[in-house]
């Protein structure tokens, strides 16, 4: 490669000029700093301490990883045969017993066993609470109230605390009540959230005419995120004014409530949406393609955008009958079936590199055009993970690290979000021991064995 | 005799009370630069829980996902869409292009705790209103510029949406069946997972300046959210191969899948523990596999081959019952199951009503509508709507006057410069056609400056 072609690709007229490139050059030297080692900078919250019991719930686990990442200390109890949770992972790999989603999802953790059905395992939960600032609770709904141990009994040892339960319907509401005793799963969660009922296509054969589950854990990962949001938003009010409080996260809700279209598509068309495979329900073409030599995804919904992708595959004689948004909503599937036939047989013509470079340039000479009205279709590899790992990108940001375990030795897990620039969140270690921080927290806290 | 467990959640919990509580982020106000969904997200949260959002948007344009409406629907001359991402926000509209613009939003971002951007990578700074100039006159500001791939790298100044950056991160190949076509995930997850990824960061950095008093830059990117939520990476460097794509089966929990009972109806099952798995294996009245080594040890449960025996007879089962039936045994013996609902479901949900995550809302301007609600439930600071959208530009009076204490003649001087601006007569920016405008107080704000 020359050095040429290192040079990131610029697609706007505002990026270019002597002056604003050695200002963004200026301001890179802050950049790199927040890519590379972090260790020396400020924690946002090491002044927080959060116990995590969560019962093979994911969400919770992923959740006290995240309170972790941004430096709080983290006690993950468990029984004393461990969280189920060790043993979820997929097609059952695992190192010594632990499965890979619980090794990424340790970082940052301390694990220590206590048996809650003994009066010592309950003590000790107590003082640890009453120690700490934030508990996060996965386990079913009532769980510890039942014991003698939920929050109405927390708040009395801990006036201050910040108690965070995770479930799948909630630890409130009639049906929260009733269907308390079932409890939660990325996929139950995504079905619950009516997220599967958009994804699929309905004519194609059985069983792939199914409603389909997106393929990451996107309720659980979700109810995580919203729970360390909740919960840095109860300590920020905390911090003003000294309070605790309960914070109420129902996995079953995490996308249906945060993406919420949803609700308005409900609400405007009063009727479901039908599944419509490949197409969007408001942008065209939007979606994965396949050119020759593998997938492409393009992305040129907007008029102008659409206009260029007409341009770049020499298809203008398309312009007169698909010019509006209007002419391009999947409400008449069918007759969107025409254009996107149209299409398919452009892309398959050439190479996935052909494509993308067509697009960027067609966007990069868009952008030095005084009146940027060519419009930008993008066009991309639609990437394998496998792809992902190759791109020097993720490398220059330290996207993915390695880490080096005692045991284990090396392997990959994704970083830490976001980069920040005072005090950034980040992985101090992975270790995941059943009972391996006994010792160290036992004392500490005072408990006794 | 005590109060049972749920009287006493429903008691501090009831979203009916919230309108009486405290506001977690009272005094903090953000500057809301950002467009389309992702930026405008991560300000929601923030308005949600109380903070004040001056949302900047480009004269006679206004934020491109005003006309981002499925199936060209509007409501009441407005993108409903649209209003469901800005509840709780003032709006403004200034031209970025022009440096007297420039400088009025410099001038807001002074007064500002928090800064929110989702332009190209660099754009900002190119503008003189990123995060190293407006930290030189601000230092304790928190700025927050989100973009696809990061402000650093090789790919920085690459374009992105949700779909495109769902491919540069890898997630675009992990939905849909073995040998069939890949599904994105839907309704712009790939922006709404990052957007609340960097609420998490601002308020992180919230945390940090009580603290300590100082402000930072955070760079939000987009695949790197979605990154994060990846198994591959783990399980490509310890097997040495990829994690292949596997329909509806979760491949972590065996049994798993969506399946469809004797009514017809879709149900989603994933088995997460060796006790959940008795659970279902009495109510299915299968003992005889209980017995099963196969079965009974989980690693060896999870291994292709098993996996898809014990899923055969789960889905024999299921369909020979009814919806009905098969949660019902969920909830007596204790294992996942839920029903694939749907969007007319998700709207009239008497539980989600409850809960307050779908809300009647009742708003001045726009009257009654049907809007998801609050995400997540806080007792003593909940979050709440207070407001819809507003027409572009109608917030310039309230906000010029009374944050930077401009005067009439000085805010018509702008006008006629055209630095600010309102709507252009297209539905999407203008308001609802019954509403008259000269009679509103706050489009036509007459009070000072307010010094609180």
């Amino acid at each position: 490669m020359t050095d040429k072609s290192e040079k990131p690709l610029v697609f706007s007229k505002h990026l270019t000029g002597k002056a604003v490139q050695e200002h963004l050059a200026e301001f890179d030297k802050l950049l790199v700093g927040m890519m590379g080692n972090v260790a020396d900078k400020n924690w946002a919250i090491d002044d927080t301490k959060v116990i995590e019991i969560s019962d093979s719930n994911f969400a919770g686990i992923i959740a006290a990883a995240m309170l972790g990442e941004f430096g709080a200390e983290v006690i993950k109890v468990e029984p004393p045969e461990g969280d189920p949770a060790r043993k979820i992972t997929p097609h059952g790999v695992n190192r010594n017993g632990v499965g890979l989603p619980f090794i990424m999802e340790s970082r940052n953790k301390y694990h220590i066993t206590l048996a809650l059905n003994t009066e010592k395992g309950k003590e000790n939960f107590t003082k640890l609470v009453n120690q700490a600032d934030v508990v996060i609770d996965a386990t079913r709904p009532g769980y510890l109230d039942d014991m003698g141990l939920g929050y109405r009994q927390m708040q009395k040892g801990n006036h201050r605390l910040i108690y965070v339960a995770i479930s799948p319907f909630g630890h409130f509401t009639n049906k929260a009540e009733k269907m308390a005793s079932i409890p939660d799963s990325d996929l139950t969660a995504q079905c619950e959230s009516g997220y599967p009922s958009l994804t699929g296509d309905p004519n194609a054969p059985e069983p792939y005419n199914y409603p389909i589950k997106a393929g990451i854990w996107a309720a659980w990962y979700m109810s995580a995120v919203l729970a360390v949001t909740g919960t840095l938003t109860a300590l920020f009010h905390r911090r003003r004014t000294g309070e605790g409080q309960m914070i109420d996260v129902a996995t079953n809700d995490a996308i249906s409530s945060w993406q919420g279209f949803q609700i308005v598509w409900g609400f405007t068309n009063e009727m479901p949406r039908v599944r419509v495979g490949n197409f969007d329900w408001c942008l065209f073409p939007y979606g994965y393609y396949e050119a020759k030599d593998g997938y492409i995804t393009v992305a040129a919904g907007n008029d102008e955008d659409f206009r260029g992708l007409l341009k770049i595959l020499k298809r203008w004689d398309l312009e007169n009958d698909w010019r509006f948004l209007f002419d391009r909503i999947t409400d008449d599937v069918i007759k969107l079936r025409d254009l996107e036939k149209e299409f398919k047989k452009e892309f398959s013509k050439h190479s996935r590199q052909e494509l993308v470079k067509k697009a960027m340039q067609f966007g990069a000479a868009g952008a030095r055009d005084k009146l940027r009205s060519k419009g930008f279709p993008i066009i991309v590899e639609t990437r394998t993970p496998t792809e992902v790992l190759k791109e020097k990108h993720w490398k220059v940001r330290n996207s993915i690290v390695e880490i080096e375990h005692p045991q284990l030795g090396k392997f990959m897990v994704p970083n830490s979000i976001p980069k920040m620039s005072e005090s950034p969140p980040r992985i101090k270690w992975v270790r995941f021991g059943l009972g391996e921080d006994n010792d160290l927290i036992y004392k500490k806290y005072g408990l006794e064995n | 005799m005590q109060e049972s467990y749920f009287e006493f959640t429903k008691a501090i919990l009831d979203p009916a009370t919230a309108k009486d509580k405290k506001e977690a982020l009272t005094g903090v106000r953000v500057l809301d630069l950002s467009r389309v969904i992702y930026g405008p997200v991560v300000a929601k949260w923030l308005a949600l829980f109380g903070a004040e959002i001056i949302k900047v948007e480009e004269p006679e344009e206004g934020d491109n996902w005003r006309t981002g409406t499925y199936w060209a629907k509007y409501w009441k001359d407005s993108c409903p869409y649209f209003q469901s991402l800005n509840p709780n926000k003032y709006f403004i509209a200034i031209d970025v292009k022009l440096p007297k613009g420039r400088e009025l939003i410099l001038e807001l971002a002074k007064k500002s705790d928090v800064v929110v951007e989702n332009f190209r990578a660099g754009l900002v700074e190119a503008w003189g209103i990123g995060y190293t100039q407006v930290s030189k006159v601000n230092p304790k500001v928190i700025y927050i510029s989100c973009c696809g791939y990061g402000q650093y790298g090789p790919l920085k100044f690459f374009p992105s949406w949700d779909l495109i950056a769902q491919s540069m991160s890898g997630v675009a190949r992990l939905t849909g069946f073995p040998g069939q076509d890949t599904y994105k995930l839907q309704d712009y997850y790939g922006d709404f997972f990052p957007g609340i990824c960097g609420a998490m960061g601002v308020i992180a950095a919230l945390n940090h300046r009580e603290r300590t008093g100082k402000g930072q830059l955070i760079d939000m990117a987009q695949a790197e959210a979605l990154m994060r939520t990846m198994l591959n990476w783990i399980f490509i460097s310890m097997e040495g191969k990829d994690l292949e794509r596997t329909g509806n089966i979760d491949p972590a929990m065996i049994p798993s899948g969506i399946f469809k009972t004797k009514d017809t109806h879709f149900i989603g099952i994933a088995i997460a523990s060796d006790s959940q798995l008795a659970a279902l294996l009495k109510a299915m009245d299968r003992a005889d596999l209980s017995g099963q080594e196969e079965f009974n040890d989980t690693f060896k449960r999870l291994q292709q081959g098993t996996a898809e025996k014990i899923n055969t007879a789960v889905e024999e089962w299921v369909a020979c019952h009814s919806l009905e039936e098969v949660i019902e045994a969920a909830r007596q013996n204790g294992f996942p199951a839920a029903e694939v609902k749907d969007d007319w479901q998700l709207t009239n949900d008497p539980w989600r009503r409850e809960r307050g995550s779908v809300i009647e809302f009742n708003d001045d301007m726009y009257g009654k509508g049907i809007w998801p609600g609050i995400p997540v439930v806080l007792e003593k600071t909940p979050g709440r709507i207070k407001r819809l959208t507003r027409p572009v530009g109608y917030h310039n009076r309230y906000i010029l006057k009374r944050l930077l204490g401009l005067s009439e003649d000085e805010i018509k001087h702008l006008e006629e410069e055209r630095v600010i601006g309102y709507w252009a007569n297209r539905v999407g920016q203008r308001p609802p056609y019954y509403y008259d405008m000269g009679k509103d107080s706050i489009f036509n704000y007459t009070g000072g400056a307010n010094n609180d």
